[in-house]
């Protein structure tokens, strides 16, 4: 019997050190998706703009989860101690249904990020960049936000289009229906600035001189951000998933071990 | 003396210099070399001599069955070839007129001299600026040569260049924006979470089953407040046993 003791008690510590594990990583968990919530690259106009910013749904969703992975950890810690039935049967239902949102939030953010591709951004920015005639409300408020956040993107990251400044000569778009091809082959953004915010050299920037215009595209500085959270919300989830797994899996044959 | 007099002639009506440049675009490191509308041509530096230096160089631009029949004595400014009836009622144009002071040689290293050729938008339906540098209205193809003028009568000039095409912009719908490819990695992630929250939840009937029977398990269980009492009585014993054999 002393054995089997020994073998209990061992189990129940590592139960209460899974739980532990759990209830930072559900912490960590909703620090990491607050971050992508709060979009400090300013990247969240093109998503919305794109009627599908499922990204940002899986990321609140890890907020909740992760707070709710907290408070149940300390529920099975006093659980396991106190080897009440009651509360581990609470716990491990509990856990089920917060581990189905989670399984719900890291599928969901995989999933979306495989739809947001360079055509997608490139139709969006042409369709939308500066457009003037804006059907509705809804309409005007998403063209706003596109326009300004790539005038953003252009200014800080140096950087013109989606795949180059060729963009806007190989399709046709909204912002060439204002802006004359002679005088804005490319936006204005895409001009090398001076410290005062105009083109150091409009005529070269006209004619595409190197130097004078910036000739890489801006997808790298949009795909990264959006990797970045789509994958930190997905695959960090999913380890938490694999590590929770086992810590129920041993919680239900603890369960499975007490008797009134 | 007529036959003195034919031969005058025929000198002067033969002033027309023929140079073997040939006018290029400029060089393809330029991103707006081509646009839809304009295009960049290298300046003629280093092409006219001092022997043009009193006349004006003009750029024309032609529609290429313009060419063969192209007729140098026509001016500028008339309306046969005025920029903004070309190329429906005018098959050319002329236009970036300057003199030689404007294309120095040699060419100094390292300069960009360039003309673009398109470049004022400003002008385009003004007819009284027929010698207007409008943009060009569809993407051609054109073909292009330098003029020289002295007063209305052609000194020199250089030969056509080869046919140029501008870029043709596609709307934004013909992008193909790709249904969603499933990656490996979204497969292996969805599939793996399934399959681990199936077997929680077979391991959480299998428990609520045997709750349902708790009769069945005996054996390998342990009891909480028993628990202390059991090691109780195993050390009494143990220690009896010892305390006997002595």
């Amino acid at each position: 019997m002393a054995k089997s003791d020994d073998g209990i008690h061992i189990l129940q510590g590592l139960l209460v050190f899974g739980n532990v594990v759990i209830g930072t990583c559900g912490i960590a968990l909703t620090a990491e998706c607050i971050f992508f919530v709060s979009d400090p690259h300013g990247l969240y106009p093109l998503l919305e703009a794109t009627e599908n910013d499922d990204i940002y749904a899986a990321a609140w969703i890890g907020i909740f989860v992760g707070f709710a992975l907290f408070a149940l950890s300390i529920l099975g810690i006093v659980g396991v101690i106190k080897s009440n039935r009651t509360l581990l049967l609470v716990y491990i239902i509990l856990m089920l249904i917060t581990y189905a949102f989670e399984m719900a939030s890291c599928i969901t953010a995989v999933t979306h990020r495989d739809f947001l591709t360079p055509n997608l951004f490139l139709k969006q920015m042409l369709e939308r960049y500066q457009k003037s005639e804006t059907v509705n409300n809804n309409d005007k408020w998403m063209t706003e936000g596109v326009t300004k956040t790539w005038d953003k993107l252009m200014l800080q990251n140096q950087c013109c289009g989606v795949l180059g400044p060729s963009d806007w000569q190989e399709y046709t778009s909204a912002f060439r229906i204002m802006h004359s091809d002679a005088d804005f082959p490319w936006p204005r953004n895409c001009c090398v600035m001076d410290a005062r915010g105009s083109p150091v050299n409009l005529d070269g920037c006209k004619l595409g001189v190197p130097g004078y215009y910036n000739s890489n595209g801006c997808y790298d500085a949009i795909s990264g951000p959006m990797n970045t959270h789509a994958w930190g919300v997905a695959w960090f989830g999913f380890a938490i998933l694999c590590w929770t797994f086992c810590v129920l899996l041993g919680t239900m044959f603890y369960w499975s071990r007490i008797e009134y | 003396t007529m036959l003195l007099l034919f031969l005058l002639l025929l000198a002067t009506a033969h002033g027309l210099d023929k140079l073997p440049y040939k006018p290029t675009l400029a060089s393809p490191t330029m991103g707006g070399l081509k646009t839809t509308s304009t295009f960049v041509l290298e300046q003629p530096r280093c092409v006219f001599t001092e022997a043009q230096a009193n006349a004006v160089i003009w750029l024309v631009v032609a529609v290429p069955k313009a060419v063969a029949k192209f007729n140098n004595s026509v001016g500028p400014g008339t309306p046969e070839r005025a920029f903004q009836r070309f190329p429906t009622s005018a098959p050319a144009y002329m236009t970036l007129n300057t003199t030689l002071l404007n294309y120095p040689c040699p060419k100094p290293p390292g300069e960009i001299t360039v003309l673009r050729v398109g470049s004022e938008t400003s002008c385009t339906r003004d007819e009284k600026r027929p010698t207007c540098n409008g943009p060009l209205p569809s993407p051609g193809p054109y073909r292009v040569k330098f003029l020289a003028l002295e007063g209305s009568k052609p000194v020199a000039e250089t030969g056509w260049s080869e046919p140029i095409t501008l870029r043709t912009a596609q709307p934004p719908n013909s992008i193909p924006v790709m249904g969603r490819g499933h990656s490996a990695g979204m497969i292996a992630l969805t599939s793996i979470l399934s399959i681990l929250f199936a077997i929680l939840l077979a391991g959480l009937l299998a428990m609520l089953v045997f709750w349902g029977s708790d009769a069945c398990g005996g054996s390998s269980t342990f009891n909480k407040p028993e628990a202390v009492t059991v090691r109780r009585y195993n050390t009494h014993h143990v220690h009896d046993q010892a305390a006997a054999q002595l």
